[in-house]
């Protein structure tokens, strides 16, 4: 059984590294907390759900959910947070949650109130591998999760786009001296951070075979408490910070404590405990 | 007035307490609260438990509920003053979430079925009636708007706005503004007792989910959405944004999307909310004031 | 003579025709309010209710309305939380001054609007609302629905009778509702000599039931009686399958929805229920509405819808005998109820605190619908409390 709650716990870590990596990619470079972030992790379902009706492959869906909530995430940028980078941060962010909110309500007088099943398989079979110790759909998730955040890693480090990134992170006049396109970067930041939630999106419909208006609710604070439980700007601290609460929560929720607590209030309790000791994150840095 | 009217306006007086207590938190001393419901909540389930188990009345279970629930402000707030910015925002989330668990779990809150018949205030051993009720709201309210502007002038007010603006400044100037900040929390949470004690007494019935997260976003929207930092815009805020969805009722199915869209819409085209400093409304309704005085002044140059 | 006769026939029938619409048409309609979460978390639930309620507006008014008067609904959204709920019943007693209710929302709205409609001595029924306080308020207020205990007791007895269970786990969602279930099981499990091997909670919403399973798989019981919403239901149930579970998976009203089948998938074949809806129901009443439900919104009908579509009958039903829009009389008519034909049963009547009683339905999924499988109507389980 160990082995079994152990894929539990790495799959759900892994679920929840994948919504919360593009939240804190955005946070690195613009210090906004983006939870609207949360509706792209929605959009991501459904737009799985439309690719559907013309593909059953799953890597087909998951990449037309990507480009389109790419585009979208842009947009949002584009449209909503550059204007506002002058003002407030409390502006930045009411002005995200009326955008969840508006999306939220999007997805139900379009798509409608139930649930949408997601109707697509992994390519090679994989959902249908069978062991005593992990299901055919978690093996999925863990490969693409897996493949998705070696992907990120290698832009955020290998590439000179990450490096403009992390070099705008550090100091926006300083990199702007330097030669460093801030405007392209940024929006190339929002582009990949809202690609990979879309991906988590359809992943996570994937998994759940449901996708609904409200599945972004849960991540849209979740995703922020693992964010700060990580470090926020830091992606292997999100890895690190997801995979250990999505390990925490599966062997505490069968255990006598998870009568006392339910599962998403750990994060946050995990997350007060944590920033007593140390404000800044597990592996924040400043 | 009727029935529906009062209840409306009962209902708008106490998210006016919420907003204004939020605003001396987060909008003069400038510390991001997204928890504020759970203050709400913690006054209500006091205000709840003493008149429901200790048979309290209201007239004294309210002035002890704003105690409570400043008192576990301040403990939060002095937690507060270690985090920075964001990470403290998140985690007033997560306060937010900690507290509505603890009612919804544990059976001394009554737990899932929340805390029912609870006590309508009574005068002489006769019952408020709606309309009466709704005086004691405005009277709270009104104690409210006093309060506040008697802290504004005060040296206490001068501290927090300093340390709302520029903390490092503050600082320096020798302003320990980790005591203030506490002291934000405590009086802004003792607001958000009050109106939770308001709203036990006059729902009769509360539970846990009165107290989440969404509540708390309305809240904050409220105040930022009249404009944030200024009690004219919490005020406007709570009236504006409490008496939507009634206004909306007829749109049924666009409501939520309506009240997501006003949101964006203002902070995106008038981040200073509908009448904070800065906004449209509020700098033309200062020029008309200055353009009359310059009037006045104007024959004979005599002031 | 041909040309003036003519004419006077079809003056005549036209003044008959038009006389008879008016009588229906510009007779004063009887306005009768409804609560429903139409947006919001519960959104999916509240479009059931919405157009169950329709659904039984629609039937009325086509045959001729009530005592010749049709009905108007007047819906309001109250997204599920209580004050809302609250500002809704004041805009339903005092400006739409309708003659009845019908509480179609959560536990939550509909015990804090209880007292409201006790006090303005306005009749209301409550459909799927489980909290036990609600008709605790005053004898205007009735439910038609199931009250948790008593399910829980059905279930455990459909596993000790019907699938001779010897062994048991609970997967109970924490909420009022599941927490009842849960005592209302255990009970009639300890009395039937049923062991519960292992019971826990898991919070609203849960989508990962991977932890628990595994558990589940290792303790291996005969029977898992879980309760949940139609979405935690086949997450359970389709992870279960995943996972291997071999025990009988045992659920309730919640997981009464086509949703629940199109989500499982495979996974919800063989899942057994109890709940008070029999989709095999050959009665008139139960067809008229699975049947109608099917043919208007060429979807199926759930449990929620089933449950509204009830109270709004009985409201009906109340108004025909009472022939009277007075709320006290309406109020009277529905205490007096007796073996009330609906959709989710006979109600034989309701009681003291307006409770009602009535044979609980267990169904099975077979070839992805629900079909009859048992019915439990030993009047000891039954019976609801009646204070």
């Amino acid at each position: 059984m160990l082995w079994q709650q152990l894929a539990n716990g790495a799959t759900m870590g892994m679920i929840y590294a994948l919504i919360t990596l593009g939240l804190t990619m955005v946070y690195g470079v613009l210090r906004i907390l983006h939870i609207s972030h949360a509706g792209i992790f929605a959009l991501g379902g459904y737009l799985a759900v439309l690719a559907s009706r013309v593909s059953t492959n799953l890597a087909v869906v998951t990449a037309f959910a990507m480009l389109g909530c790419g585009v979208v995430g842009v947009l949002m940028q584009r449209w909503l947070y550059r204007p506002l980078l002058g003002e407030s941060k409390v502006v930045s962010l009411i002005a995200s949650i009326g955008m969840f909110t508006l999306m939220e309500d999007l997805f139900r007088l379009v798509a409608g109130p139930y649930v949408l099943p997601l109707p697509v398989r992994a390519p090679f079979g994989l959902d249908r591998f069978e062991t005593s110790h992990m299901t055919g759909n978690q093996l999925v998730v863990l490969i693409a999760s897996v493949v998705l955040l070696i992907a990120a890693w290698f832009i955020i480090h290998r590439t000179r786009l990450g490096l403009a990134w992390r070099a705008t992170e550090q100091d926006f006049e300083t990199a702007s001296a330097f030669g460093v396109n801030i405007d392209r970067a940024v929006g190339l930041n929002f582009l990949l951070g809202s690609a990979v939630a879309g991906a988590a999106g359809a992943l996570v419909g994937f998994y759940y075979n449901s996708v609904y208006p409200t599945m972004g609710s849960v991540p849209a604070y979740k995703a922020m408490a693992i964010a700060v439980l990580g470090g926020l700007g830091n992606v292997w601290g999100t890895v690190v910070a997801s995979l250990i609460l999505g390990l925490v929560e599966t062997f505490l929720v069968i255990s006598p404590a998870g009568l006392i607590l339910p599962r998403d209030s750990i994060a946050f309790v995990a997350l007060i405990l944590v920033l007593l000791f140390r404000p800044h994150g597990l592996f924040g840095r400043r | 007035m009727g029935l529906y009217q009062v209840t409306i306006a009962i209902t708008v007086g106490i998210f006016m307490m919420l907003a204004m207590g939020l605003n001396i938190i987060t909008g003069y001393t400038g510390q991001v609260s997204l928890g504020h419901a759970a203050f709400f909540g913690i006054g209500a389930y006091t205000s709840a438990l003493l008149s429901v188990k200790a048979g309290v009345p209201f007239w004294l279970a309210l002035p002890m509920a704003a105690v409570v629930t400043g008192a576990v402000g301040a403990i939060l707030g002095a937690i507060s003053t270690r985090l920075h910015d964001d990470s403290l925002a998140i985690t007033t989330i997560g306060i937010n979430f900690v507290v509505v668990s603890v009612f919804q779990y544990s059976q001394f809150f009554g737990g899932a079925l929340g805390v029912g018949g609870i006590e309508y205030p009574s005068v002489f051993g006769r019952a408020l009636t709606k309309p009466e009720y709704l005086v004691v709201v405005i009277v709270c309210v009104s104690l409210g708007i006093w309060f506040d502007r008697r802290l504004v002038r005060s040296w206490l007010g001068l501290a927090l706005r300093s340390v709302g603006q520029n903390p490092e400044a503050a600082e320096s100037l020798g302003i320990p503004s980790a005591r203030f900040k506490i002291a934000a929390f405590a009086i802004g949470t003792a607001y958000a007792g009050i109106a939770g004690s308001l709203y036990a007494h006059f729902m009769t019935f509360i539970s846990a989910r009165d107290f989440g997260f969404p509540t708390s976003i309305s809240i904050i929207s409220m105040a930022v959405f009249g404009g944030l930092g200024t009690l004219r815009g919490a005020i406007l805020g709570s009236l504006a944004l409490g008496l939507a969805p009634e206004i909306f009722r007829p749109l049924v199915n666009y409501r939520n999307l309506m009240y997501g869209a006003l949101l964006l819409l203002m902070m995106r085209f008038q981040p200073s909310g509908l009448i904070g400093d800065g906004s449209l409304i509020w700098e033309w309704l200062r020029s008309v004031a200055a353009r009359r005085r310059k009037t006045q002044c104007a024959p004979g140059g005599e002031a | 003579m041909r040309n003036p006769f003519r004419w006077l026939l079809i003056a005549f029938t036209g003044l008959v025709v038009c006389s008879l619409a008016v009588s229906v048409m510009g007779a004063d309609p009887i306005k009768i309010g409804l609560h429903a979460p139409l947006t919001g978390f519960a959104a999916a639930d509240g479009l059931s209710v919405r157009q169950s309620v329709e659904l039984a507006v629609k039937q009325i008014n086509d045959a001729g309305g009530i005592n010749g008067r049709p009905i108007q609904l007047v819906i309001y959204d109250d997204r599920a939380d209580a004050k809302e709920a609250v500002a809704v019943a004041a805009k339903l007693i005092e400006q739409d001054k309708v003659a009845a209710v019908v509480g179609g929302s959560y536990s939550a709205p509909m015990r804090a609007v209880a007292p409201i409609y006790q006090q303005a001595k306005l009749p209301m029924v409550a459909g799927f609302a489980v909290h036990p306080d609600i008709t605790r308020a005053g004898d205007f207020v009735f439910r038609v629905g199931m009250l948790g205990p008593i399910e829980g007791a059905a279930a455990g007895e459909v596993a000790g009778k019907l699938l001779k269970a010897k062994t048991a786990c609970q997967m109970t969602m924490d909420n009022d509702f599941g927490r009842a279930l849960a005592e209302g099981f255990r009970a009639r499990a300890a009395q039937l000599g049923i062991k519960i091997v292992w019971e826990t909670l898991y919070p609203l919403g849960e989508m990962d039931f991977t932890p628990y399973l595994a558990r589940l798989r290792q303790l291996n019981p005969d029977v898992v009686f879980t309760s949940g919403y139609y979405n935690e239901a086949a997450q359970f149930c389709k992870q279960a399958k995943e996972m291997g579970l071999k025990s009988q998976i045992l659920g309730e009203e919640g997981f009464d929805s086509p949703k629940f089948i199109e989500i499982a998938g495979k996974a919800a074949e063989g899942v057994i229920i109890v709940t008070n809806l029999n989709r095999d129901d050959a009665r008139p009443a139960a067809r008229a509405f699975i049947d109608g439900y099917r043919k208007l919104y060429k979807m199926e009908p759930d449990m929620v819808g089933a449950s509204n579509y009830d109270a709004f009958l009985v409201i009906a039903d109340a108004l025909r005998r009472a022939k009277s829009t007075d709320p006290k009389a309406i109020r009277d008519a529905i205490a007096s109820t007796r073996n009330f034909d609906g959709a989710t049963g006979i109600i034989s009547g309701f009681n003291a605190l307006g409770e009602c009683t009535k044979p609980i339905q267990a169904q099975v999924v077979k070839d992805g619908q629900f079909r009859y499988y048992g019915e439990v109507s030993d009047p000891a389980i039954i019976t609801p409390p009646d204070k």
